[in-house]
């Protein structure tokens, strides 16, 4: 299950920022990654939303800025 | 019977529709494209598919799908992009390529009123004014108080402010313009008191709605799209997120995002002549629960209990349809004696079977069964809706007929009625009389010929038709519809003399001549006066002038009953014989047999080669046929 959803989370954000998804790993956060600022953001949080029908709240969302945090908190909602 | 978990399944089908869809793109199957897109949609709704699609519709490959070019405009008060995904993954399944240009945040009023902005440039097939009522009027809203002074002046000053506006965008563009009428917020201030108080917000609201109707209707190709009612339906919690509209801009939740693409696309379908036009359906487990073959009349479920009230739901869901135009057929595989018997004599069927225009009943496929409903009612098959619970004749069509649009029906008939409307197939931007007439006149001529070649003879036909003939005089009322026929009929005329309303008028005030105009209806419908006859007495004889039957309701021996009527007339008068004549034109040879096949015997043939003929009222006088009902 855990593979699956960092598979599943990595497939969202590649399809949202434009990135392969094997380049994504560990050290892959909005600082280092081209596409990945403010308004990507949101389609980023809302894909994520709507793929583990789950929510976050304002806090919650602009902590997740790198792949680890994303993971992070999506487990934590599931 | 499934054993597979149900997400797992889910996630099999995505899997293998997105595979087919990527497929048929590459393949330039524009038509399984279309219908590949629209199953993903259905099965997997959500942002994942969205982007899927349009990446797909974007591709270097998509070229070859031929997808028909529309571009969209959005002037928003918010940030409408969060839209764009499902607007054009539901644009690809309506074959259509969607361009979309989105107006700065906020600045939808600068846009229309300088001619010189990127919407008028952009060229817009249709322009979409998205603007929440707050941020139109947030007097009617979020600062809205009941102490306002303004109140009642509101909805005036929109009015002006709503026109200007809408009228500098017709200043500069022809495109169709659509504009969001107003949703009510979630809560009032007033709380449960607003609506009974003069000074309530949804009083106001009301106002403002009514002020944008009014400009809407004074204005070319502009229409209120119904924004309210939308919400409505979906649900203000689940289509507002407070949370991204403060945070982000966007209002809206990316389900209210589909819902709303969905909307834009019925107006673009309706608006490009893409309406669908025929409604198809199965019987078993579509119209009634259980299989009528197998169950028995008795046995099928359509009632008052569930599911058979689903069933009458879903009945009545599509008999609105076709009060508004909508022609309904028929494709089952079935015993067409069962059918039959279930239209008949089901005391709880809420469709008859005159309201279907074409019927395909018997064992042979589907995909048979429209191309010929297609053929006989003359409409395109893109233009046919197919709706069946069975997955596999579901599937059968959409491959070997990809242009019709297919309805799965879902598991329980109680979601049947969401699966037929949600899409708005059929919508189109308004109703004519003539869309409500249009499903009952198809039904009413495919009826007519299914009955001619069922019956088991020509005067079981005759009979089931229940006619009822009408003998009136000619009067001033229906006097400019006889000239009109003596004019108009060619085929069905003995003798086409063409005659004014002033000629046929001095007839009237003349004892000498009979005078006619015949109508017939039928369990059908009323045809309406198809018939004139004119005589005049000559001697010992009545002479036939004129007789002519319009084509509509030829070959149901209404001419023998005219000729019994003559034959009635001229006794009356104390006439012993009836005298015709045929003028033979190249048109008229339906009627060319009408006195030889009554047993008039021929007396002379003159130079212009006109047949007279005699009948002998004391020997041979023509009874009426049975079958007819006489009103008067």
């Amino acid at each position: 299950m855990s593979q699956n959803l960092e598979q599943s989370i990595k497939r969202v954000m590649a399809d949202i920022l434009n990135i392969p998804e094997d380049s994504i790993d560990e050290d892959t956060s909005s600082d280092n990654t081209e596409g990945w600022d403010s308004g990507n953001h949101i389609q980023l949080v809302i894909a994520l939303e709507g793929e583990f029908s789950v929510s976050f709240d304002v806090d919650e969302l602009e902590a997740m800025q790198s792949y680890p945090d994303i993971l992070e908190m999506v487990q934590a909602k599931l | 019977m499934n054993k597979t978990a149900p997400h797992e399944s889910a996630a099999a089908r995505e899997k293998q529709f997105r595979d087919a869809l990527a497929d048929h793109v590459r393949q330039g199957e524009r038509d399984l494209a279309i219908q590949y897109a629209r199953m993903l949609l259905a099965a997997a709704p959500g942002g994942g598919t969205d982007r899927f699609i349009r990446k797909l519709a974007q591709g270097g490959e998509a070229a070859r799908l031929n997808l028909r070019p529309y571009r969209v405009a959005l002037l928003s008060s918010f940030s409408i992009e969060f839209l764009h995904d499902a607007l054009i993954a539901q644009g690809v399944a309506n074959g259509l390529g969607i361009t979309v240009y989105q107006g700065g945040f906020g600045t939808f009023r600068q846009e229309i009123l300088d001619p010189a902005s990127g919407l008028y440039a952009f060229r817009p097939d249709l322009a979409v004014l998205a603007v929440e009522g707050e941020d139109w009027l947030a007097e009617a809203y979020g600062r809205y108080s009941s102490a306002d002074p303004n109140l009642q002046a509101h909805p005036a000053r929109f009015k002006d402010e709503l026109a200007s506006l809408l009228g500098q965008f017709r200043a500069h563009s022809q495109a169709p313009l659509l504009v969001h009428d107003f949703a009510p917020p979630a809560y009032e201030p007033l709380g449960i008191a607003d609506g009974a108080s003069p000074q309530g917000q949804a009083g106001l609201l009301k106002g403002l709605n009514q002020a944008m109707a009014e400009v809407g209707a004074g204005l070319a190709d502009t229409h209120v799209l119904r924004y309210a009612a939308l919400v409505s339906r979906v649900g203000g919690e689940q289509w507002y997120d407070p949370r991204m509209k403060l945070y982000a801009g966007f209002p809206l939740t990316q389900a209210a995002a589909r819902h709303l693409s969905r909307e834009y696309l019925k107006y673009a379908r309706a608006l490009l002549g893409l309406s669908r036009k025929c409604l198809v359906l199965d019987l078993d487990n579509t119209l009634w629960g259980g299989v009528v073959g197998e169950d028995g009349i008795d046995g099928i479920k359509i009632g008052p209990q569930y599911p058979g009230n689903a069933f009458m739901a879903f009945q009545h869901s599509i008999q609105a349809l076709r009060a508004r135009g909508v022609i309904l057929g028929l494709a089952s595989k079935n015993n067409p004696q069962d059918v039959d018997e279930v239209f008949a004599n089901h005391p709880h069927m809420v469709l008859r079977r005159g309201d279907f225009a074409a019927a395909e009943i018997h064992w042979e496929p589907k995909s048979e069964s429209l191309r010929r409903i297609a053929e006989t009612l003359n409409i395109g098959l893109e233009h046919i809706v197919f709706a069946d619970d069975n997955p596999a004749e579901c599937e059968h069509i959409r491959l070997l007929l990809p242009m019709v649009t297919v309805i799965q029906l879902p598991p329980r008939p109680e979601n049947y009625v969401q699966a037929l409307y949600e899409e708005g197939w059929f919508d189109t931007l308004s109703l004519s009389a003539e869309d409500a007439q249009r499903a009952a006149l198809y039904a009413q001529r495919a009826q007519a010929e299914t009955l001619r070649g069922s019956s088991a003879d020509l005067e079981g036909f005759y009979r089931d038709l229940d006619m009822v003939l009408t003998f009136a005089p000619v009067h001033e009322k229906n006097l400019p519809r006889v000239a009109q026929l003596t004019v108009k009929t060619n085929q069905f005329n003995a003798t086409t003399r063409r005659y004014t309303e002033a000629e046929v008028a001095r007839r009237m005030a003349d004892p000498a001549w009979v005078l006619a105009a015949v109508s017939v209806a039928d369990r059908f419908g009323d045809n309406g006066l198809v018939g004139v006859m004119m005589a005049r007495r000559e001697g010992e004889a009545l002479a036939i002038d004129t007789f002519l039957l319009s084509c509509r309701v030829i070959g149901r021996a209404v001419e023998t009953a005219m000729l019994a009527r003559l034959c009635a007339a001229a006794a009356s008068m104390g006439a012993t014989s009836l005298l015709g004549v045929i003028v033979p034109t190249p048109k008229n040879e339906p009627a060319r047999d009408l006195f030889k096949r009554h047993g008039f015997t021929h007396e002379a043939t003159d130079e212009a080669g006109a047949d007279t003929w005699r009948l002998d009222l004391e020997t041979s006088p023509i009874p009426y046929p049975a079958w007819f009902k006489l009103a008067d």
